[in-house]
């Protein structure tokens, strides 16, 4: 615990609590960064900072806002917080906000995440320079005289917070991150300049990993983008990377959402017990992994974290209902905040279901695109390998994909053994059968 | 409840060598700024003289280096939220502190501060000095304030208070509810910022402002027969509450739930490449994708946009010219200067069909050997200006809106795209229709909506090949650019425009 960020929380408590909202949470976040980024061999951006920000949710008289300030001189929140207070005395009341049943707060886990590396302060700017240089070298040799320009970055954060509530909550985190990113741009004969990026990202600096294996992989990634086109507008089967496939489980996602459901704007609503994919979709979040990107104790309401099976063998098991929603809904509460979002691996490489598929679309990019909650359809540009025998043959760029979701995770034939972990999604790449790709 | 008594006594104790607190003024429920005078603010309430400037921006140069700048931000955000037809949710948001940049050819060193006082100022700037390592570079004798242009002039000295507000809020619902039975859920929204910033530079600039921005907007989902459907609309822009009449509140409602009540009957999209006709006002997104980031200098400059080899050429036909306008009144991406401290300009980046300019911050500027176009935006105080567009558009044409969609056999026509994006290197953009009509042997047909259009810059400023004469910007009042983790806002607008062909992401196979 950060005593002085604790003790502040502390004041602002009994400040509110003077001013007239007896409840209230309070939540403090201090943030340390530190951004390297070189471009064509030479540091281009150097970039430090402490950032400070304080959050109150105020409930007065039956009555709710939500307030944030960097400034954190007492007169000036002292001052902030009785306006607040004034101003939520004016809005119309709403029953159902309250700050949550304390026995959520309860039964939190009693392990070590992992998620805070005590030697980041060990780690000099030398070092750091080191890393990225030696990252964007590797890019240099991998990609020879197609590059047009690399860039190559380090950035370590470390993030610290403070929670309490006026019903007795009381939280503590403090988490580092740190990260390696190359950004390849190559050019071919007709002028077109496709880039591509690798990036590994952790708690820990030193499990991040090879810097050259990330340039080169860039560079490789970046090379492999040249001489694309579209092809025929067809019906394949579709193999989407590890990496971005949570880009469209988000649209999935963003429907179990407890708002959304109380807004009448999710295509969910009503498909809790029900098949909405194939056997094969199974999404369980868990924010209890140690170094999990996406590990964290407890949620925004507060609410000790523990492991859920959201989808399993396709059944829609669960959704995200935090407190308040929770009081709208009728329903029981889950959590309003996602931890690590798995959906396990299969046991076959990419290069394996490839061969078996014969040909279609690996795609390893999107561009655009949406999804649409109430209705459940979406839309979106893909980048990626035409392939064909199992082998690529040339990328593709400037197609589409475009379904609905209760159709799509139907299509859903394998998941790949390939799980990615430097995100907060730990998805690995997921094969899709009969899936109409727009081109030409 | 009025505040006001409170500013003038922390003055008071100011003048008498007490503490200085610049504390935002509660007007009878809206915390706010108290004045709408643009110049004078960081002095008066931080104490931030151009004595402790020049000395911040000496330490920001100790190590040499081009040039160093000082950007001074102080910010209130509230909202006022609606689901159950009463406002019962308000936020309101602080953000203050400085930013601080030393500039070396392309390289930037950069730090920033939440308080503003001199130790922690002086500790930002020796960040920023470590991109540079040789000896110190002098800065300006005197800073004089910028001359500028006003594009967004605030009325009244005194903010309207929170009732009202509260009142078009709810009204804006209620017109929603009246408007059709088919509504099951109707969310309303008021948003509204003031953003006061002070720039300096070791060239001698000074610059301060106050920009506001505002918006309205409503969401309604509608069902029928077991379909359900939902759509958003809003109003809005560089405005004070004087804007927001009961006609403004009565658009916003017509806009949001004819949408969503058209949408109702839509109908599955082909797939495949077929003409485009697009309506006037927000499909301008297209613009910002497709055109507008490529143009971008920085993007030039490292050799990574499509069109960093196509300066004065042939890009499209004589009808077409594109502009980014930073000063359109009162339009979202309007400024009166950049954030560098450069003064607005409208920016012809295609002139007649010809590649004319890029759009440059100081930086791209110099690199070329040019002025900069004053488009050098950043987010906030934590992050560094870079490039960015303004108000997109283009100029009106010699065609009729009718003309051009009677000369469509089969394609389609667009009228609201949510989202787009680009990939400046190859030039694919895609954007994001929310709404559209099918076209049939020149006539409007059935509606569509949910579908994704691709297509590639350079081909598309080819593929233009009628443009009309009703211009509109998209006026949502919420447009916002992300580039580089960035949000700034802008907006961008284009009159009645065909394009021969774009990939359209349907799930229909054309024929089908």
């Amino acid at each position: 615990m950060n005593k002085q960020m604790y003790d502040l929380c502390k004041w602002v408590l009994d400040t509110a609590s003077k001013a007239g909202a007896k409840d209230l949470r309070v939540s403090l976040g201090k943030s340390r960064l530190v951004e390297i980024q070189y471009r064509d061999k030479k540091p281009e951006i150097i970039k430090q900072a402490t950032t400070v920000q304080m959050g109150i949710d105020l409930f007065v008289a039956g009555r709710y806002s939500s307030q944030n300030t960097c400034d954190l001189r007492k007169d000036a929140l002292k001052d902030f917080i009785s306006d607040a207070v004034s101003t939520t005395k004016l809005i119309a009341e709403d029953p159902f906000r309250t700050l949550p049943d304390p026995k959520y707060y309860k039964g939190r886990a009693d392990i070590d995440l992992k998620i805070a590396d005590a030697s980041i302060d060990d780690l000099s700017a030398e070092q750091k320079h080191t890393i990225v240089k030696a990252a964007e070298n590797a890019a240099w040799s991998a990609g020879g005289d197609k590059v047009v320009t690399i860039e190559a970055g380090f950035n370590d954060q470390f993030d610290e917070s403070v929670t309490l509530t006026s019903n007795g909550f009381s939280g503590y985190s403090s988490a580092t991150n740190f990260s390696v990113a190359v950004s390849v741009s190559v050019s071919d004969s007709e002028n077109r300049k496709p880039v591509a990026y690798d990036y590994a990202e952790g708690h820990f600096h030193k499990k991040l990993g090879n810097p050259e294996t990330i340039g080169a992989n860039a560079a490789r990634k970046a090379i492999a983008k040249l001489g694309a086109k579209k092809i025929e507008t067809a019906t394949l089967p579709v193999i989407i990377e590890n990496e971005n496939v949570h880009r469209i489980m988000k649209g999935l996602f963003e429907a179990l959402d407890g708002r959304n459901i109380y807004r009448k704007q999710s295509f969910l609503a009503d498909k809790k017990g029900q098949k909405i994919g194939s056997d094969k979709l199974v999404l369980v979040d868990d924010p209890l992994i140690p170094e999990g990107l996406g590990s964290r104790p407890y949620d925004s309401d507060g609410f000790a974290a523990k492991k859920r099976s959201i989808i399993e063998a396709g059944v829609l098991k669960d959704f995200y209902i935090d407190w308040y929603y929770s009081r709208k809904l009728g329903l029981e509460p889950t959590s309003g905040s996602t931890g690590n979002m798995i959906v396990p691996a299969g046991s076959r490489s990419v290069e394996e279901i490839m061969k078996d598929l014969g040909k279609g679309i690996l795609v390893t990019d999107f561009l655009g695109g949406n999804s649409n909650p109430t209705t459940g359809d979406f839309s979106v540009g893909i980048f990626g390998q035409y392939f064909e025998g199992g082998k690529i043959v040339h990328p593709v760029s400037e197609m589409n994909i475009a379904d609905n979701h209760l159709k799509f995770w139907h299509k859903l034939a394998e998941c790949a053994n390939d799980p990615w972990l430097y995100s907060d999604w730990r998805t690995p790449s997921m094969v899709f059968g009969d899936v109409v790709v727009s081109g030409v | 409840m009025n505040r006001i008594d409170r500013r003038t006594f922390l003055k008071a104790g100011a003048a008498a060598g007490g503490a200085i607190i610049a504390a935002p003024v509660l007007f009878d429920g809206w915390l706010t700024f108290a004045g709408i005078e643009k110049t004078g603010y960081f002095e008066k309430e931080f104490g931030i003289t151009d004595a402790l400037c020049k000395k911040v921006l000496g330490k920001a140069l100790s190590k040499g280096g081009d040039f160093a700048d000082l950007y001074f931000e102080h910010t209130i955000s509230n909202s006022l939220g609606l689901e159950d037809k009463k406002v019962d949710r308000a936020s309101t948001s602080v953000n203050l502190g400085v930013g601080i940049r030393t500039v070396k050819g392309e390289q930037v060193g950069f730090g920033f501060t939440q308080e503003l006082n001199e130790k922690s100022m002086m500790a930002a700037a020796a960040i920023a000095a470590t991109i540079a390592d040789g000896s110190a570079t002098p800065v300006a004798g005197k800073f004089v304030n910028a001359k500028i242009s006003d594009y967004y002039p605030l009325t009244g000295t005194k903010p309207a208070p929170l009732t009202p507000r509260l009142s078009l809020v709810e009204s804006t619902a209620g017109k929603c509810f009246a408007r059709s039975n088919y509504i099951i859920k109707t969310i309303a929204r008021f948003g509204d910022a003031r953003k006061r910033i002070m720039i300096v530079t070791s060239d001698g600039v000074k610059a301060e402002d106050l920009l506001p921005g505002s918006a309205l907007s409503a969401m309604v989902t509608v069902e029928k027969d077991g379909r359900k459907e939902q759509f958003w609309f809003s109003r809005g822009g560089r405005r004070d509450f004087s804007y927001y009449t009961d006609d403004i509140a009565k658009e916003v409602a017509e806009g949001v739930v004819d949408g969503a009540v058209a949408l109702l009957d839509a109908v599955d999209v082909p797939a495949g490449e077929i003409p485009v006709v697009f309506a006037p006002g927000s499909p301008g997104v297209l613009l910002h994708e497709a055109v507008g980031h490529g143009f971008e200098a920085d993007f030039n400059r490292k050799k990574t946009s499509i069109y960093s080899t196509m300066m004065g050429q042939k890009v499209a036909e004589p009808m077409v010219t594109v502009v980014d306008d930073g000063t359109w009144p009162n339009s979202r991406g309007s400024i009166n200067f950049d954030d560098e401290g450069t003064p607005s300009q409208k920016t012809a980046i295609v002139e007649k069909g010809i590649l004319k300019s890029y759009l440059h911050d100081i930086i791209s500027a110099k690199y070329y050997g040019l002025s900069s176009t004053g488009n050098g935006r950043r987010e906030n105080y934590q992050n560094y200006p870079i490039p960015r567009m303004r108000n997109t558009y283009i100029l009106p044409g010699p065609n009729k809106p009718q003309e051009i969609i009677e000369s469509v056999k089969k394609g389609i026509y667009i009228q609201d795209v949510s989202n787009g994006q680009v990939n400046i290197g190859q030039g694919d953009f895609a954007f994001y229709v929310s709404q559209g009509r099918l076209i049939e042997d020149g006539k409007l047909g059935a509606t569509i909506k949910d579908v994704n259009i691709m297509g590639n810059g350079p081909k598309l400023l080819q593929d233009i090949t009628m443009v009309a004469d009703d211009l509109e910007l998209g006026c949502s009042g919420v447009s916002t650019c992300g580039k580089e983790g960035q949000l700034v806002p802008i907006d961008a607008g284009m009159p009645t425009v065909l394009v021969r062909s774009l990939t359209v992401g349907g799930t229909k196979k054309q024929g089908a």
